[in-house]
């Protein structure tokens, strides 16, 4: 396992544009949002996190596209499966990852920004641990999508992973209405991670189940 | 039960107002469904012409 | 003892011979019944005390949004069987059936669009039922788009299956979960029964066209799984046979 992790955060990192670009168009999304708008900045902070939420999504999806694909080219994933029998340590560390050197920077970008809409200082680390949480839940799911679609183009994936992102929505919105008002926030940080820990080490099974239906 | 709900065509053409709408839904999901067996059918005759060619020589 | 039974009946063969002989049933009971149900309600049922006339969409939407959730469990149900018991005819069904269940989504969607101009004053509301409504239409073209984009159809047919099941799953949570952001956020809205029980001069006629609808798209079924069997299958001697 150990292996795994090392070798796909060393591919990773070796990937500047998989690794830099989504973070650059979170970064871009999240500037461009305001300058878009013609509101008061005293109003901005209704609609701010909306933002933030929206370009947390997409960014996960353009961050996990291609995830399997050039394993799947090059012959690498054929070979995890003569090792290992089964891509369940090789999905997981890949997602572990990601998540770590992708997401967790995310996570830093839009708690950082989200004091354009004036929240407290302490409040972000709140936000930090939230936005962590669900880029851990939208990375799974995305992989899934990338699973399905492995090389055939990333809007494919997307059509079938959408629909499984929008309850990771939803609830991300209630949580941050629940740390603006300071209300809440406990049980829904609670409810995150239980079904952050289920996604991952339930999904990774399926996107298991996927590539080895490609690699047959 | 079964006395009719209007007085007569107009009325039921019209429908207060509402005719429009309900009218346009069931004119459009009504030919929506019968398009779609007309186009299961042609798939089922175009098939069956195809393997007709086919074979035709042997 | 239930693979025997479930590999008995799942040759393709088999499959089209017995709805070949079953389709004039459907097709005859399900048009009847449709004619009957929407001549009454369109005709003979009494105006509603709210809504006046424009409920009547009540017999086509209702029926298509049933329909549209019940073709995604079939599809469920033979998702299963295909990854479980690698039954083909399985995969073949789930193929033909989702055409059939995006259209009858399409026009639940379009029916409660249109219904609500005149009873909300607009055309759209994110409430629970019509977002999940949307939500599994959307369901539908990415499985058929995820089919259509492999050229292997072996493999095409266990990856639409995986999909199929991971969204059957998703189907109640995008329910709660959107029934949970949309209290929060407004009113209840006005339920498309009214709230309180229907007149029985509405509800047998909404029995009907429920049933009625129910063989149409049996018979449609029929025709469609039959179309996609033969390209399927197209090389065996019994295709071969029947043309």
């Amino acid at each position: 396992m150990y292996r795994l992790i090392k070798a796909e955060s060393f591919k990773l990192s070796k990937k500047l544009k998989s690794w830099l670009g989504p973070l650059l168009v979170m970064v871009l999304v999240l500037i461009a949002f305001p300058l878009s708008i013609d509101i008061s900045q005293y109003d901005l902070d209704k609609f701010y996190f909306s933002i933030i939420v929206v370009s947390l999504l997409m960014t996960s999806f353009v961050a996990t596209e291609g995830m399997f694909e050039e394993d799947f080219e090059d012959g690498s994933l054929e070979q995890e499966f003569l090792i290992e029998k089964d891509f369940y340590r090789l999905v997981l560390s890949k997602i572990f990852v990601y998540v770590c050197l992708i997401g967790i920077p995310m996570a830093f970008i839009g708690a950082l920004f989200s004091f354009a809409n004036g929240v407290a200082i302490s409040s972000f680390a709140k936000v930090f641990l939230l936005l962590i949480l669900s880029n851990l839940l939208l990375f799974n799911l995305f992989a899934f999508g990338n699973a399905l679609s492995i090389n055939k183009g990333a809007m494919l994936g997307v059509l079938s992973s959408l629909p499984l992102s929008l309850p990771v929505i939803i609830l991300l919105g209630r949580a941050i209405r629940s740390i603006q008002y300071g209300d809440g926030f406990f049980s829904i940080i609670a409810l995150m991670a239980g079904i952050g820990l289920i996604i991952s080490a339930i999904m990774p099974l399926i996107i298991s189940a996927a590539l080895k239906t490609h690699i047959d | 039960m079964f006395n009719l709900a209007f007085e007569n065509f107009n009325e039921i053409i019209d429908m207060d107002g509402h005719g429009i709408y309900v009218w346009s839904v069931y004119a459009i999901g009504i030919s929506i469904i019968f398009i779609s067996f007309l186009i299961a059918k042609k798939r089922i005759r175009d098939f069956q012409k195809k393997v007709k060619i086919k074979n035709a020589p042997s | 003892m239930i693979t025997a039974f479930i590999h008995k009946f799942s040759s393709p063969k088999s499959f089209v011979n017995l709805t070949e002989k079953l389709y004039p049933f459907f097709i005859i009971i399900g048009v009847s019944l449709l004619v009957i149900g929407w001549t009454w309600g369109l005709l003979f049922a009494p105006q509603d005390a709210v809504q006046g006339n424009s409920y009547r969409i009540i017999f086509l939407h209702v029926p298509s949004v049933i329909f549209a959730e019940l073709v995604y469990f079939f599809m469920a149900v033979c998702a299963v069987m295909h990854l479980v018991w690698r039954v083909k005819l399985a995969a073949y069904l789930i193929k033909s059936a989702a055409p059939i269940g995006a259209m009858i989504t399409f026009i639940g969607l379009f029916s409660g669009a249109i219904w609500g101009i005149p009873t909300w004053g607009t055309w759209w509301q994110w409430d629970a039922r019509i977002t999940s409504t949307l939500i599994l239409f959307i369901m539908y073209l990415g499985i058929l788009t995820l089919h259509g984009s492999f050229s292997n159809l072996e493999k095409a047919d266990r990856l639409m299956s995986i999909l199929v099941i991971i969204g059957v799953v998703n189907i109640p949570i995008i329910k709660k979960s959107v029934d949970w952001w949309s209290t929060l956020h407004q009113p209840a809205s006005i339920s498309v029964s009214g709230g309180s029980s229907i007149d029985p001069s509405m509800l047998f006629p909404l029995f009907i066209s429920v049933i009625g609808l129910g063989f149409t798209l049996i018979s449609l079924g029929i025709l469609s799984s039959r179309s996609y069997i033969l390209t399927r299958e197209k090389n065996k001697k019994w295709i071969l046979d029947r043309v």
